[in-house]
């Protein structure tokens, strides 16, 4: 439920947001017990640098307030793919939000999309794609590693977007795409090694006037392409006093 | 199921854009249509009723001038290919001596044989041919030197479904200044920041960018979801939201209203009659003479703005020569009381009293709601209850007092993103934002962008490249708090 409509209310299941400035925020589940490394059910408590939180006292409470920790206070945040990326777990290095807008953009996705990518990596293009094509649209997503295929499959289906998005373990450079979605794709990323071993097979997925996109430098023919990179400059923003000289000295030149 | 609008056919009232190589041009499809491409004219008709995506040759036309019928054909051929086949290549340019002379025919030969209605091809093998140095060019010269002719001569244009992505490009390469310099990854990060769900419901305040970042916006909300854009004046800056061509159901998504006419609908509780009436006549008074320039570059698409009777009822010859000094000014602060609001403008715009307008007739607002009332109202019913899931401010006035006014209507726990062409005006409202417990997460960027160019051994960033896309401040929305605590970061309670 999460990640696909907004709501006012904290419940049990839960993504939350726990934004304690804007270089801090932690993503944390609303369950009452959690596993710690010893593999054992412990009771939910996070702690900060600002105190601990009993996790289960947010059930009840609204997004976008302030939770009281032990030392101090935070705020507790409703989940969207944008700070998803600032605080997932990352299994692989994850694409930020300029180049995630970038992409979008580029790849003209809207609701109803079809869209393909490969690698999922750690799901964080992945939960804005999905955003941007639900509710008629599909993400068909690959990554040949196991495991990073089944924790993503299991973080859809937490968010709530598990029906929006498939998630397969397969090495698309070597068996591409599976047969099923010749012709279905609207747009098509790499974010792979090698991708232009992938891009055969990409060929045959793109529907007449779909785009493809890649992370890395494509030399080749193509109708309209453009590389780019993009840098965001974040500015740091502080309020400094300075005296001024009044002085009859200063103005007597 | 989303390129579906891709495959149409070309009708008349469509928007399309041609393009001839990297050149293109957004237009709007006339029956008997001509455009100019460059210098060259061309004659559209045969595009209608035929599909997008298509290629066509332009034909001259035989009569001297530079005037082209447009011939279907399957795909176009690239010059480099063709010509630089036959040609022998040297290995450096040692021997290369340029003095302007390597040409032997004269211009006025190129000239005529470009009106003698030959071939691009055929032009340029006779360029090639009449070069004493081009054998001794290297390849990579030979191709650059073909690429640079083939752009001049090139006769193949392309018909294009326009899309967000392509009017952006037209735009902001045509007169980046009309849509304050909004390139293309600062606009993609304002649509990806401020989070658009197809069943959202979102506010953009825009002025000065011709209904580029509405029209952004609309493309990611279907039905369920809904737009409200809101503009000074009475009419907004379409012109983007035009030529993407939306459909009738897409365009039940957008609301357009304005800003005073809102934040008041939003204010009052329930007025009388005769307050309604009152208010009415002065608010119109108020309405045009906060007309920005907007108006002007409104007059070009008045038209059809009238065509879609979406004009209100008083303002039909109103809109004169008002000039700049009209123009630009900022609400210094909303007040609630809408009579103590109405005077104070009334004091400083006395000069604009004086032009000729039309008046409602009061007898006729108390027994039909204007247009634009209706709409107002439809806006304030969608944002009082439930507010908005997100904020886009990009105008050419101060930001400030127009986010003071719209941030209560922003739910808790949502973005808001500003954009500015400047940096100094951001930073004055993130001091003021910080000062006030009612946002976190605020972050001033700017954003670097550089393209490269892909060749075999040839690769390398461009040369030229963009200064500023322009600024974006973003924020979330939250609750305020009424503790007095002025730090941001969790500090101990007392």
């Amino acid at each position: 439920m999460s990640f696909d409509k907004f709501k006012d209310t904290i419940e049990q299941g839960d993504t939350v947001i726990l934004y304690l400035n804007v270089n801090s925020m932690h993503a944390i589940q609303v369950q009452p017990k959690i596993k710690n490394k010893k593999d054992e059910w412990v009771e939910n408590v996070f702690q900060t640098t600002y105190g601990a939180l009993k996790v289960q006292s947010l059930v009840g409470k609204k997004f976008g307030t302030k939770v009281a920790l032990s030392r101090g206070w935070a705020y507790v945040l409703h989940p969207t793919p944008e700070l998803w990326t600032l605080t997932l777990p990352h299994r692989t290095q994850i694409i930020y939000t300029p180049d995630i807008s970038m992409i979008i953009f580029q790849l003209e996705i809207r609701p109803g999309s079809v869209v393909v990518e490969s690698g999922t990596g750690s799901g964080s293009l992945s939960h804005a794609l999905i955003r941007c094509i639900k509710p008629q649209g599909h993400l068909y997503t690959f990554d040949f590693h196991e495991y990073r295929v089944s924790v993503a499959r299991e973080e859809f289906e937490t968010h709530g977007i598990g029906q929006y998005v498939s998630v397969k373990q397969q090495d698309v450079c070597q068996d591409g795409f599976g047969t099923e979605l010749n012709g279905k794709a609207d747009a098509l990323f790499l974010d792979l090694p090698h991708p232009w071993e992938a891009v055969p097979h990409a060929a045959a997925v793109i529907k007449d006037l779909g785009k493809l996109n890649q992370t890395y430098r494509f030399e080749g023919q193509s109708n309209d392409f453009l590389t780019v990179e993009g840098l965001p400059k974040e500015l740091s923003v502080k309020m400094i006093w300075r005296d001024v000289y009044t002085n009859s000295l200063f103005t007597n030149f | 199921m989303a390129n579906e609008m891709e495959k149409n056919n070309v009708k008349v009232g469509d928007y399309i854009v041609i393009q001839r190589q990297n050149y293109t041009k957004l237009h709007k499809v006339t029956l008997k249509g001509i455009v100019m491409l460059g210098k060259d004219q061309l004659e559209l008709g045969p595009i209608i009723g035929r599909p997008v995506w298509k290629t066509y040759k332009m034909i001259p036309k035989k009569n001297g001038k530079r005037v082209f019928v447009l011939k279907e054909c399957d795909n176009y051929e690239s010059l480099a290919e063709q010509l630089k086949k036959d040609v022998s290549c040297g290995s450096d340019n040692r021997n290369i001596f340029d003095d302007g002379r390597s040409q032997l025919l004269s211009t006025e030969e190129i000239v005529s044989l470009r009106t003698s209605g030959m071939s691009g091809q055929a032009i340029v093998g006779q360029l090639i041919e009449n070069s004493k140095t081009f054998r001794d060019k290297t390849e990579y010269s030979q191709e650059k030197y073909l690429k640079k002719k083939e752009k001049k001569y090139f006769e193949y244009i392309t018909i294009r479904w326009p899309t967000i992505r392509l009017i952006t490009e037209v735009m902001y390469r045509t007169d980046p200044l009309k849509i304050m310099g909004l390139r293309m990854d600062t606009l993609s990060q304002i649509l990806t920041i401020v989070g658009i769900h197809t069943h959202g419901t979102y506010m953009v305040y825009e002025s000065g960018c011709q209904g580029l970042v509405a029209a952004a916006m609309l493309n990611n909300i279907n039905i369920g979801g809904q737009l409200v854009h809101i503009h000074p004046g009475n009419l907004p800056q379409k012109q983007a939201i035009l030529a993407m061509n939306y459909d009738n159901d897409k365009m039940s998504c957008l609301i357009s209203v304005n800003i005073y006419s809102l934040l008041r609908k939003l204010q009052e509780n329930s007025a009388s009659d005769e307050n309604n009436v009152e208010v009415n006549k002065k608010e119109s008074v108020i309405n045009e003479s906060f007309l920005s320039e907007s108006e002007s570059d409104n007059k070009a698409i008045k038209n059809e703005e009238n065509s879609s009777n979406d004009v209100i009822d008083t303002k039909e010859n109103v809109i004169t020569e008002k000039g700049s000094g009209s123009g630009r000014l900022v609400c210094d602060s909303l007040k609630k009381d809408d009579k103590e609001f109405v005077e104070e403008k009334e004091i400083t715009l006395n000069v604009v009293h004086e032009r000729k307008r039309k008046h409602s007739d009061p007898g006729e607002s108390m027994s039909k709601k204007p247009r634009w009332e209706l709409e107002t109202e439809k806006a304030a019913d969608f944002l009082r209850p439930s507010k908005a899931d997100g904020l886009v401010i990009i105008s050419r006035e101060h930001p400030s007092n127009i986010l003071t006014a719209l941030l209560p209507y922003v739910a808790p726990s949502r973005p808001f993103i500003i954009f500015c062409p400047y940096r100094e005006p951001l930073l004055e409202i993130y001091i003021q934002l910080k000062r006030k417990n009612n946002t976190v997460g605020l972050r001033v960027t700017e954003t670097w962008l550089r393209s490269h160019q892909i060749l075999p051994s040839r690769t390398h960033p461009d040369i030229l490249m963009s200064g500023s896309g322009g600024y974006l401040l973003t924020g979330i929305v939250v609750e305020c708090s009424t503790s007095t605590n002025t730090q941001e970061s969790g500090s101990s309670l007392q």
